[in-house]
């Protein structure tokens, strides 16, 4: 049964290559698109590029001095311009949520009440840590965010490091001296001032209230899973018009008057197609990592939901399979589907983009969950854990069209 | 082992309202090559099709290589080799390559698998062109493929749907010559056609099949003498009065005279020496004839007597 399985899956892919115009559709056209739209719409989606300086709005609350110090530094960074003031008025936390939530500025900074006093309690305890706050607006892409943050971070980490170094010199000579009696020999790793296993400061990003933190995707991380999306449900056609092929042509008769099973069949006839979509990712992405660098986060993540999104793909290539009598049919049917679905779901533009409304019509469509599913490995960095979800809606697309498909499929 | 490869008892296939097939009973004996002989529509690729397992019958039964289709296909789809009418091949794959997929299907494999193909590759003449493409070959060498794909497991017998249809003469008798081969090395075969010459010259016995019943079964030359010697379609002015009908009953060499169509149906033991006698009694009379047709005896003749239509209408 095996056997006979691997034959078809063999035969099927035997002509799948021989077709360049059918694996240019499924291989080269994702690709195409994948390079042209990542690269052309890079200023969009990371448009820290553009060499406009950021306009950082900065609310100082420190009741010691290490916050100012930090806003100095900061303010003397190329492509920072520190704002304090507001309108002629030293700026509040209020203020500075109002002007992220308006839409004013996309991001904020706020140093708290015990910023320096959580610095210096550092010596003391280990586990001491000062939060500054990024007030952000959720709509703004990561790559907004990033620099910002590794800004901030950056210049509060040195200002801190050094408001230290006088004490922990002062502590570590004090480690020395105390052992100088009875001790012929100091060993030289007590003398170390022990390395910080954890930062003095920490970013911590959060919205306005009322709002959630997101991570947006820079250009390949929304290019890439997108056009691959796309590229995998095209799948469709080239299987429904093969599997129209074998009838029309008398193949499916011949085999079904051997001793073959229906079930083998079908699992023969879907077996490459699966197949062939999961090389479609794997290029896709591979391309994508080896040729333009883009991380591939989660990589046990991204083959959960390439595997179940392979499976929604052909689930649905069974399904258009038993609507159309001719190949126009067919093709008209797979292109109108695959280009809808692909827009809804957020291939071709990302759905938080969209209006509320389309974004849970991307909820209805495979796409939709590719897209999250992928992103969420690749851009949100979650494990098989964080994917689960959209990896079991994927397959629940697959066994809906799969079913329906089997139910009305005829093999005549 | 039964003298019968294929027994059918009342064979019925039915399609809503539509009887498709309605209580075909023939046998098929090991060795012989059997003709369905019946126009486009007349239900052979149906009965075909219930033979190989493809089709359940409605009603009837039927027995092939022992095994009976509803109870046991399995059995059935591992002694029978299948020609259908289309050409079922992968055309952009080379012959050895559809033979191969075809042959793994059956479960063959390894050195028997490619031993398989040579040999029915050799079989049916297409050995040299075993690594072309299939969409290269011309009309009569997918036909001879398409044979021999159905040969691959070594079949206990072999329905060949219309297995020259679209073929130019010369491929055709090539694949008549395969059959007969075929035949000779003991497989027997089941031949559908609607071409009368086809089944005149290869079938040991024809069942000639119209609107899913047998009409006739015998072997060609019975169902040919049976017929007698032809048939004269004749057109008369101003219709026919009874008292001449009598008249070219009476005369030598014709068995039998009918209406047909506003014309007259005239059979004859003899159709030349009968026509001889027919041009007189008209000149006699001064009939004024319209037309004349004189069909030879075949099976074409035997069709056109027993159903009142031509095979190819």
């Amino acid at each position: 049964m095996l056997h006979q399985i691997l034959s078809i899956t063999w035969k099927d892919l035997k002509i799948l290559f021989k077709d360049i115009g059918g694996m240019a559709v499924l291989f080269l056209m994702p690709m195409m698109f994948i390079i042209v739209m990542s690269v052309a719409l890079q200023g969009m989606f990371d448009p820290s590029d553009t060499g406009q300086p950021w306009h950082l709005p900065v609310v100082n609350l420190d009741s010691g001095n290490l916050a100012a110090e930090v806003i100095a530094q900061l303010d003397s960074m190329d492509g920072i311009e520190v704002e304090t003031a507001w309108e002629g008025e030293p700026l509040t936390r209020e203020r500075a949520e109002a002007l992220v939530s308006d839409g004013e500025r996309a991001v904020a900074v706020v140093f708290p009440a015990d910023f320096s006093e959580c610095v210096e309690e550092r010596l003391s305890d280990a586990e001491a840590r000062a939060t500054i706050e990024l007030i952000t607006d959720p709509a703004v892409s990561t790559q907004f965010i990033a620099p910002i943050q590794g800004m901030v971070l950056g210049a509060a980490e040195r200002v801190a490091e050094t408001s230290l170094v006088p004490a922990r010199f002062k502590a570590g000579l004090a480690k020395v001296l105390a052992h100088l009696p009875g001790e012929t020999q100091i060993p030289l790793d007590r003398m170390t001032i022990e390395a910080e296993e954890t930062n003095v400061v920490h970013v911590e990003q959060v919205a306005p209230p009322g709002m959630d933190v997101e991570v947006f995707p820079n250009s390949y991380q929304q290019n890439v899973p997108g056009y691959t999306v796309f590229g995998v449900f095209f799948i469709v056609a080239t299987m429904a018009e093969s599997i129209l092929r074998e009838k029309q042509e008398g193949t499916f008769r011949r085999l079904l008057a051997a001793p073959l099973p229906k079930p083998v069949l079908l699992a023969g006839k879907l077996l490459p197609y699966y197949l062939v979509n999961l090389l479609q990712v794997a290029v896709m992405f591979g391309v994508a990592h080896f040729l333009f660098g883009m991380a591939l986060g989660q990589p046990a993540a991204l083959l959960a939901v390439s595997l179940a999104l392979a499976a929604a793909a052909t689930g649905l290539g069974v399904l258009v399979a038993t609507f159309g009598k001719t190949q126009t049919q067919i093709s008209g049917l797979s292109v109108l589907l695959t280009l809808t679905m692909s827009a809804v779901g957020g291939c071709m533009v990302p759905t938080f983009v969209m209006p509320d409304f389309m974004q849970t019509l991307a909820r209805f469509t495979p796409h939709g969950w590719a897209m999250q599913g992928f992103q969420d490995a690749l851009v949100r960095g979650y494990g098989l854990a964080g994917v689960w979800p959209d990896a079991a809606a994927l397959l629940g697309f697959a066994a809906a069209f799969f079913l329906v498909g089997v139910w009305r499929f005829r093999f005549d | 082992m039964s003298e019968n490869i294929v027994e059918a008892q009342g064979l019925v296939k039915r399609y809503g309202d539509i009887e498709a097939v309605r209580g075909l009973s023939f046998a098929i004996r090991r060795g012989e090559i059997f003709g369905f002989l019946g126009p486009n529509g007349a239900g052979k690729t149906t009965t075909i099709s219930m033979l190989s397992c493809l089709l359940e019958p409605t009603g009837g039964t039927a027995i092939v290589a022992g095994y009976d289709v509803v109870r046991a296909p399995q059995q059935v789809k591992r002694r029978i080799g299948l020609v259908p009418q289309e050409l079922a091949l992968y055309p952009t794959l080379s012959a050895r390559d559809n033979l191969n997929f075809y042959g793994r299907i059956y479960g063959l494999h390894g050195r028997a698998l490619r031993q398989r193909v040579d040999e029915v590759l050799e079989m049916v003449g297409l050995a040299e062109r075993a690594a072309s493409a299939v969409k290269t070959f011309s009309g009569g060498m997918k036909r001879r493929l398409n044979i021999a794909a159905g040969l691959l497991h070594r079949p206990e017998v072999l329905f060949l749907d219309e297995p020259t249809v679209g073929v130019d003469p010369q491929s055709r008798n090539a694949i008549f010559e395969h059959v007969e081969r075929l035949n000779a090395e003991g497989l027997t075969i089941l031949y559908t056609t609607h071409y009368m010459e086809e089944a005149e010259r290869l079938c040991h016995r024809v069942a000639i099949i119209d609107e899913g019943r047998i009409i006739a079964l015998d072997t060609p030359r019975k169902l040919v003498t049976d017929l007698g010697g032809g048939i004269i379609h004749l057109g008369i002015a101003d219709g026919m009065a009874e008292g001449l009908l009598e008249q070219i009953r009476a005369l030598p060499e014709v068995r039998a005279v009918t209406r047909l169509d506003g014309k007259v149906k005239v059979e004859a033991t003899r159709a030349q020496e009968a026509l001889v006698g027919l041009l007189a009694l008209f000149n006699r009379t001064d009939t004024d004839v319209t037309s004349l047709e004189v069909l030879e005896p075949n099976l074409e003749t035997v069709f056109l007597h027993l159903t009142g239509k031509r095979l190819r209408d």
